[in-house]
């Protein structure tokens, strides 16, 4: 019988090289992929967003949940990707142009993917001509845009238009995050979604991709 | 006057700072913008701080702004050049002054790259892509073999103040005394984890943790790593501030101690607990050293919601609090006033640079410019400036509006 109490454990406490071993050990026990992300990938990152929103944990555990979450999944993508497993979502994510801060763009990434969505992370100051071709290249349904700065907070709005200028608004939802926005600037420029924090993101990612 | 209100005594008007520090300074667009406001001296602005971009707030534009504070900034800058022997350089279309060590590239796409040292020949440490008005530092992380990770790796950018740097300070606190102006110095060097400098941008071949996620799990994960290079980085800091405070003495009114940001948004990048574990008693020991030996004031920075940590701070020794981020969760300013007025100075909070200085009307920034005076200068205690720096593309109107209104406040009419 797999134990996936381990691996999810293991994300819980940020143990990158257990959850990795319990993660083989699982497999070779004949754990499905898929009952490895949504048994214990997805509940451990749900409940490592429960504890940041509750304080309990902050930026340097968020990060080592996040790397042992990858740890498991870098061994998984392959199998569920065989076996033909359809993520929650796909999420094209980035910071926009002219910003360089990923730090909370990372985190939300991993909570995405920790999520069961599949996360194609373009980086930091990412054109928004990058934006729209890697949502045509990979049929992803959800962008995600961040960021930290007042002067780049305004990239988004140019990456919004872009893509209704693509004649792709309709096919995509666009969430925003990141320290200076609100809800207010997000209903401003047209995004479909803020999200305040890394856990809120997930929330609101996945209620965007069931509407 | 910036004396009476560090003293928390109630001074005849509040006290305003533009430029002292680099985290209450001004972006070099802004300073030539502010110099044509005023109609001074037309030139190129000098870039005293490349990090950020910061300008060069001299004389004739401190008079003209009303400010009341002055700084003095370590010689070396965060790229690991001196300041000086200055060039002129086109700063996307603006003619500006820097060092003569500043040595950038430009990349394909229009981002520029900058070289510690100014060493071509060394991998870029610093890069500012289009869009952008500053560099951030470029994160240069060799592999981390655990079982090799040194905290002498850590340290490598703090070593013995050099005579040099000796004399340009003496050489400014003098010139700054002369103003006539309240004095803040920053000799560099007792900035704990500050994850602007963690990456180690002055260095050319930088060794031990210098990835930021990567330092940020290490705060949990190699805590004894941390301490060592805390322990340290605590003891040469301490040897610098007594050999920088044997040259100038008790000329200036407060010292830089750290820009560690602890707050986010909404929440802060540890818990209390995790503070005064690995913070706290390094915090204690220079801050205690500066209080038994000098008669300065103890500056602390920290962005985003911070309040949980106030008591701590002020148990720490740290006398003055920036930049007072209202807008964070739990930074209401009123409240703050109430509850730590008497023990912390507030040398920030006096308008808001995420939204209202840069994207409100004059009028905004009138109205909340006069809200924060009325709530932070009963009993003294509060130096003005804004929350961190003017940033790039601030309309000038607004920064002279929020000047405006402090001076009004003040009951001091300006041309």
């Amino acid at each position: 019988m797999p134990d996936l109490d381990k691996l999810h454990q293991a994300v819980i406490e940020g143990d990158w090289k257990t959850a990795a071993a319990a993660t083989r050990a699982a497999v070779a026990a004949g754990a499905e992929p898929l009952d490895i992300v949504t048994g214990s990938l997805v509940p451990a990152m749900d409940e490592v967003g429960r504890l940041f929103e509750c304080e309990e944990y902050f930026v340097p555990e968020m990060l080592l949940s996040a790397r042992a979450m990858k740890a498991s999944m870098e061994i998984v993508r392959p199998l569920l990707a065989a076996a033909g497993a359809e993520p929650v979502g796909r999420v094209v994510i980035g910071t926009v142009k002219g910003d360089l801060h990923d730090i909370g763009k990372n985190l939300v990434a991993s909570m995405l993917e920790g999520g069961g969505f599949e996360v194609i992370d373009l980086g930091a100051d990412v054109s928004p001509e990058r934006f729209i071709e890697a949502v045509a290249a990979r049929n992803a349904n959800l962008v995600a845009l961040s960021a930290l700065l007042t002067v780049t907070m305004g990239s988004m709005k140019t990456v919004i238009d872009a893509f209704r200028a693509a004649g792709l608004r309709d096919k995509v939802k666009i969430m925003v995050g990141g320290a200076p926005l609100t809800q207010q600037y997000a209903d401003a420029i047209g995004a479909d979604g803020y999200g305040a924090s890394a856990a809120a993101a997930v929330a609101l990612a996945r209620r965007l991709v069931a509407a | 006057m910036l004396r009476v209100a560090l003293d928390h005594r109630e001074p005849d008007r509040i006290p305003l700072d533009f430029g002292s520090t680099s985290v209450t300074g001004i972006h070099v667009s802004c300073v030539a913008a502010l110099r044509r406001y005023y109609g001074l001296a037309p030139g190129p602005v000098k870039v005293i701080e490349p990090g950020q971009m910061l300008g060069l707030v001299d004389d004739d534009l401190r008079r003209a702004m009303g400010l009341d504070v002055t700084g003095v900034f370590s010689r070396r800058t965060v790229f690991g050049f001196p300041t000086g022997n200055w060039k002129e350089w086109n700063f996307r279309g603006l003619e500006v002054l820097v060092p003569g060590d500043f040595r950038t590239r430009a990349e394909p796409d229009g981002g520029i790259l900058i070289y510690p040292e100014g060493d071509e020949t060394a991998a870029p440490s610093g890069r500012m892509p289009v869009g952008s008005a500053f560099f951030d530092a470029i994160v240069r992380q060799p592999p981390i073999d655990e079982d090799k990770l040194d905290p002498a790796d850590n340290l490598e950018e703090f070593g013995p103040i050099q005579e040099a740097d000796l004399d340009h300070l003496e050489r400014r606190v003098r010139a700054a005394g002369e103003s006539g102006c309240g004095v803040a110095i920053s000799p560099g060097g007792t900035a704990l984890g500050d994850v602007a400098r963690v990456p180690a941008p002055s260095l050319k071949n930088p060794k031990g943790i210098r990835d930021v996620a990567e330092w940020y799990m290490s705060t949990r994960s190699r805590r004894a790593y941390i301490h060592a290079v805390f322990d340290r980085q605590c003891e040469i800091g301490i040897q610098n501030l007594a050999r920088v405070h044997a040259r100038i003495g008790d000329a200036v009114d407060a010292v830089v101690v750290c820009g560690t940001d602890f707050g986010t948004q909404t929440s802060a990048f540890c818990s209390v607990a995790t503070f005064r574990e690995l913070w706290f008693p390094y915090y204690q020991r220079v801050n205690g050293w500066v209080h038994a030996n000098t008669g300065w004031k103890c500056f602390k920075h920290s962005c985003g919601s911070v309040e949980r940590f106030f008591d701590s701070f002020i148990e720490a020794g740290f006398d003055i609090v920036n930049p007072v981020q209202c807008s964070a969760a739990g930074m209401e300013p009123a409240a703050l006033k109430r509850k730590y007025g008497s023990r912390l100075v507030f040398w920030g909070g006096g308008v808001d640079t995420q939204k209202t200085l840069p994207f409100g009307t004059p009028r905004d920034v009138r109205e909340e410019v006069l809200r924060r005076c009325e709530i932070f200068a009963p009993g003294g205690g509060f130096v003005f400036t804004s929350i961190h720096n003017l940033q790039a593309g601030t309309p000038v109107e607004n920064i002279v509006a929020m000047l405006d209104a402090v001076h009004r406040f003040n009951g001091v009419a300006r041309a």
